[in-house]
């Protein structure tokens, strides 16, 4: 036969032998090829500096790279949205937070519903978001801030990092339980507030990224919102411990689309354990003020199941939940 | 002096094989990135966040300020040559500049734009050591009330850029002050515009719009044309004709001059930023301009103000970053972030505590400067060679990297649906003889300007009387209204003098 359909044969030969081997691979460990691990937030913030820092971590462990995606909007959702209606296998997965899992789905409509369409392979890491105020203001305790708010309504001006969040919500509510009236300023991430808040625009902010302006002596803790005391802060009191209805845990976890097989679920708790609790990784939770805070399946399971449904109760206490 | 020495120590770190090595993959991959419509340095600064992880910090934060910074360089590349923003803030240049090209002097646009880019850099830097330290505080005292002022006088400022009617400018204002309406309410969280498209609850992006408007409008509008007028840009003959002339460089020095040092400024403040301080430029040079009729019809000055300006203020945005750990914009909030995963937390001791930090990356920009112009000045050739290539050959191509950076903003096929149907409305516009320019600067202005007036006034307790009570915002809103009214008094005072004898 004439060389060029020698070449042609050949060709076709190889496109088909190319195709065959990706099914006798369905057969083999996970992972066996790269898995995509969406981060539903913009680059920069803690969800994907930490993703990636996993990510990193993970490729040694098994085998396969992770690769990072950032797939944003509407609070996270979009992200989450994605993967939980994508196909079981372990190879797509989110890394989430506490607000689109456990908030957001009572106050909106989202894709998924977290009880039924996600898996939770393992939570790794809780980050803490205290209510603060400027180093020299005239509250020196938070039942200061609450005797103001209720005597002068709407003069004490707040931000949130994190808009309709848990910390958000969880303050929200401590005013209306003390009859407070106050003023949120709107802004977009907790650096913002912090500056308002030291240009004098704002009285107080409930903000994650409260570290290296504590260091420095800039502002001042009055309280907790989550039930985690701040390190180095015991004089601080949680939300919790002054007796208001939500003090929400910000978690951290990676998590997949319902029904995922048991080898995805445990691969994936052996790595969390093992990154978890490396130095490395301790080290770095220190230098972005989370605490590392390692949960199996089950047991993370179980934390979010309880979170979302005493959010929800409140929420519709607060008459906060949609209809 | 305490400067003095820092910037001795900047250089020491800055000069190292390593700093100067990282330096010149940030600024070439700056270039690159700049240059790819839609890609921006954020994704490619979070894309290359790990490797920073194993980094000194120091390294990591030249080589990321020299993605960004060589993204100014490389974004004015395709604003010039084929009138499509690298980076929003190059949509300035898309005036004057490719006007320029039209012309056959794309070499000299090109030329103008990486010189004016870097002498804007070189004083920008000389501006950091000097004063960066004590006006990074300045930065806490311009808070929602001064933003949403100084946005209101960019408003205004935006109708004169345009070289066509008020009218016509007006209306590309108000199309996109009502585009930046579409998405979530900024106070309360009700969608608008969304149509229960989920990916529009955060609004149309710029860069898909920008895309959609310059790109794909480019695309369809060379389609449109006969055959025989196919030109996209008309090619010079031989070298002297490629860089700028003397006429050129003294036409140049002022705006450049004045650019460098308005950019500087605005670059400190926190949402300012590149894009306004590149057309603060270009209406600030068509005031001062003896000739302003030029202007939109290849005015150099058009182009190396602007390219001038949105230097120096990619470069003096790391100012309220480094020294106060605010980061003034997304790009800056993705540097802040790998520098906390290093341990190392940007504010106010930064200058002490790390000086070797804080300027080695100030004085690390001189030499990302020089690398820039030995990079970009022989890459004028090349880029002008290229685009000798047919048209029917050169538009699929320029449209193939519009569909991928449109779909690389946020990994989603509706951004590209978005940015074809932008294209077809830029078209519409443009066939009948309205310019999009405005409408994106509007588009953007406009998102900032909804969400600080109304911050602004919860700050204020409900009460507009916020604006009085703050002397920078109240200065601004003056300027802007002195501005507006200046056209209207001239007028009446010359047919006063025309009527009396």
């Amino acid at each position: 036969m004439s060389p060029i359909r020698l070449l042609y044969g050949i060709a076709t030969t190889c496109l088909v032998l190319y195709a065959v081997p990706a099914t006798t691979f369905a057969q083999s460990a996970y992972p066996n090829k790269p898995i995509r691990l969406i981060v539903p937030y913009n680059p920069g913030g803690s969800s994907d500096l930490t993703a990636r820092f996993i990510a990193e971590m993970a490729k040694d462990i098994l085998g396969q790279p992770v690769v990072v995606e950032n797939k944003p909007g509407a609070g996270g959702t979009i992200g989450i949205g994605s993967v939980s209606t994508s196909a079981p296998d372990g190879y797509t997965l989110v890394q989430i937070t506490a607000s689109p899992i456990v908030v957001r789905p009572h106050v909106a409509n989202t894709a998924y519903d977290p009880l039924k369409d996600l898996t939770y392979l393992g939570r790794y890491m809780v980050t803490n978001a205290p209510f603060a105020v400027k180093a020299n203001s005239q509250f020196k305790t938070i039942q200061d801030v609450l005797v103001f708010a209720k005597t002068n309504p709407g003069k004490l001006r707040w931000a949130v990092g994190a808009p309709q969040g848990g910390p958000h919500l969880a303050t929200e509510a401590m005013f209306r339980a003390r009859e407070a009236k106050t003023t949120l300023i709107p802004v977009n991430g907790g650096g913002e507030a912090l500056l308002a808040l030291m240009g004098g625009s704002l009285e107080a902010v409930v903000v994650d990224d409260y570290a290296r302006p504590l260091k420095d002596g800039e502002i001042r803790l009055l309280a907790e919102s989550g039930p985690v005391k701040v390190v180095g802060q015991p004089s601080v009191p949680t939300y919790k411990e002054l007796g208001y209805p939500i003090s929400p845990t910000i978690f951290y976890g990676i998590v997949g689309p319902a029904k995922l097989p048991p080898e995805v679920i445990k691969a994936w708790e052996n790595v969390l354990k093992k990154i978890v609790e490396s130095d490395k990784f301790k080290e770095m939770a220190q230098r972005i003020n989370a605490t590392p805070y390692l949960a199996n399946s089950a047991d993370f399971t179980l934390q979010v199941r309880g979170d979302y449904t005493a959010m929800g109760k409140v929420l519709a206490d607060l008459g906060m939940a949609k209809k | 002096m305490e400067s003095m020495q820092g910037i001795l120590i900047g250089l020491s770190s800055a000069a190292s094989p390593t700093n100067l090595l990282f330096c010149f993959i940030g600024v070439a991959l700056g270039t690159a990135v700049g240059v790819l419509p839609g890609l921006g340095p954020t994704a490619t600064i979070s894309l290359l966040l790990p490797i920073t992880f194993k980094m000194e910090p120091a390294t990591a934060v030249i080589m990321l300020a020299g993605i960004y910074y060589g993204a100014m360089y490389g974004g004015s590349i395709t604003s010039i040559l084929i009138r499509v923003p690298g980076e929003a803030a190059s949509v300035i240049t898309c005036i004057d500049g490719y006007e320029m090209a039209r012309q056959g002097r794309a070499g000299k646009a090109l030329g103008i734009s990486a010189f004016a880019s870097f002498i804007a850099g070189i004083i920008s830097v000389f501006g950091m050591a000097l004063v960066g330290p004590l006006l990074a505080s300045a930065s806490y005292h311009f808070g929602p009330v001064e933003i949403s002022a100084l946005v209101v006088l960019g408003l205004i400022m935006v109708v004169m850029i345009s070289s066509q009617s008020s009218l016509r400018a007006l209306a590309m204002v108000a199309l996109g002050l009502l585009l930046s309406t579409v998405g979530q309410d900024f106070v309360t969280g009700g969608e608008r515009f969304t149509f229960g498209i989920d990916t529009l609850i955060d609004g149309l992006g710029v860069a898909v719009l920008a895309i959609g408007l310059f790109g794909i409008s480019e695309i369809l509008v060379l389609a449109a044309e006969r055959k025989e007028q196919r030109t996209i840009i008309a090619s010079p003959t031989n070298m002297r004709e490629l860089l700028p002339d003397r006429n050129d460089w003294r036409a140049a020095t002022g705006p450049i001059l004045r650019g460098s040092i308005l950019g500087f400024f605005l670059g400190l403040l926190p949402g300012a930023g590149a894009l306004v301080a590149s057309f603060a430029s270009y209406v600030l040079e068509k005031k001062v301009a003896i000739d302003p009729s030029r202007f939109g019809k290849g005015a150099i000055e058009g182009v190396a103000g602007p390219e001038a300006a949105n230097n120096a203020a990619a470069q003096s945005a790391f100012i309220p970053l480094l020294s106060l750990g605010i980061p003034p914009n997304a790009v800056m909030g993705v540097v802040l972030g790998a520098l906390m995963i290093q341990g190392v937390a940007p504010g106010p001791k930064l200058v002490t505590d790390r000086p070797d930090i804080f300027w080695g990356v100030i004085a690390s920009m001189l030499f990302g400067n020089l690398i820039l112009i030995i990079l970009n000045v022989p890459l004028v050739r090349v880029f002008v060679s290229l685009l000798r290539m047919p048209t029917s050959l050169l538009a699929p191509i320029i449209l193939l990297f519009c569909t991928i950076g449109a779909y690389s903003a946020n990994n989603s096929m509706v951004d590209v649906a978005i940015a074809m149907g932008c294209g077809v409305i830029g078209y519409g516009l443009r066939r009948n003889g309205f310019d999009p320019v405005p409408l994106l600067i509007a588009f953007v202005l406009g998102g900032i300007l909804e969400k600080t007036v109304r911050q602004a006034l919860l700050i204020g307790y409900g009460s507009p009387s916020i604006y009085l009570n703050r002397p920078i915002a109240l200065g601004l809103l003056l300027a802007a209204g002195a501005m507006l009214c200046f056209p209207l008094v001239r007028k009446a005072i010359n047919r006063r003098l025309s009527i009396s004898p």
